[in-house]
């Protein structure tokens, strides 16, 4: 929240996240998935790019135990770590 | 009486007096000729002219008063127009913290990384003064490139023996690039409960906008600061999503 109190400036808006908010992992489920992902992290100096298929393992996961929608990794920006199926292409890269 | 002595001339009458009037008067005696003699109707060609006036004052009344109503009803109409026109403005100057336009779901699917512009992205945690959780960030900075999706973690404890209900918000600094972060999925916004001696991984799967690179104002911008604050809701209690969604 913006704690300038200088009204008639821009003040900061938060926006609601795109696909909504993440159900808490109560149960520690995809617990294991999270800890290879910030291993990667740390052992790669915090370097996001280099960490990817850790980040979508763990979504995948997350889908797995209902703690997220699921939907194809193509639209949460991952369709370069996905290997092109041979023919189900054209069948799913459009909703 | 003027006129009186210019009427003879016209009858024709050939008094001293009035050949006197008309050597002297003759032009203005000429150009009365054309007028509608006034003496004689008197009081008719008054109420004529003053009624003609009238009718002119009528028409220009009229017509004063349909621009004026045109103007009213105009300034209606542009009080009505001013919204969505305000709204276009706001979102092509970015101003009041509004999205700017081309900030969509689809575009997730589609953008390619910059791969040469690399930001890094600090995270920061904060609670409520009342609140009782250990919230903080599991990784102090992150390196992303715009386009690129990243997750990102916090941790939260309840350390006490008693659920808790907390709710979050975030800002972004720089403000101007705060336009740019976009969350995909996060934890704010909705209560999220812990119980006693919880204690959970939030994350947070977010981009920046690969517009960003081409923003002359964000040249200069390496570093982007994501700060959570948690807050305690009360039970039952309902907030509404904030912002103005235009998508």
């Amino acid at each position: 929240m913006s704690t300038a109190m200088n009204f008639g400036s821009k003040s900061f808006k938060p926006r609601a996240p795109d696909k909504g908010s993440f159900p808490l992992d109560h149960f520690g489920e995809c617990k294991i998935f999270k800890e290879t992902f910030m291993k990667c992290l740390r052992d790669n100096s915090f370097d996001n790019a280099k960490c990817r298929l850790q980040s979508k393992d763990y979504l995948e996961c997350r889908m797995e135990n209902q703690l997220m929608a699921k939907e194809p990794m193509e639209k949460l920006g991952f369709k370069d770590l996905m290997e092109p199926p041979p023919s189900q292409a054209d069948g799913d890269t459009k909703p | 009486m003027l006129f009186q002595l210019l009427r003879t001339p016209l009858c024709g009458s050939p008094a001293v007096f009035s050949g006197c009037v008309r050597s002297l008067r003759c032009t203005p005696c000429r150009t009365l000729l054309h007028k509608p003699p006034p003496q004689s109707r008197g009081l008719k060609t008054r109420s004529k002219k003053t009624r003609s006036q009238e009718e002119e004052w009528r028409s220009r009344n009229r017509t004063l008063l349909t621009y004026i109503a045109a103007a009213g009803v105009g300034m209606i109409g542009l009080s009505y127009a001013a919204v969505p026109l305000y709204r276009l403005y706001c979102q092509a100057t970015g101003l009041g913290g509004t999205a700017v336009a081309g900030h969509d779901a689809d575009q997730v699917e589609t953008m390619e990384p910059v791969k040469d512009r690399i930001l890094k992205i600090t995270f920061n945690a904060d609670t409520h003064a009342s609140m009782q959780w250990n919230f903080r960030p599991q990784q102090s900075e992150i390196y992303v490139v715009p386009g690129e999706t990243a997750l990102a973690f916090y941790r939260a404890k309840n350390p006490t023996n008693k659920p808790i209900i907390g709710i979050s918000t975030y800002n972004v600094v720089p403000y101007d690039a705060g336009q740019y972060f976009n969350k995909i999925q996060c934890f704010c916004f909705e209560e999220q409960r812990l119980n006693p001696h919880e204690e959970v991984d939030m994350p947070v799967f977010f981009y920046i906008d690969p517009e960003f690179d081409e923003d002359p104002r964000m040249a200069r911008v390496d570093t982007i600061t994501l700060s959570y604050t948690f807050f305690e809701a009360k039970e039952g209690q309902k907030l509404p999503l904030p912002g103005y969604s235009y998508s």
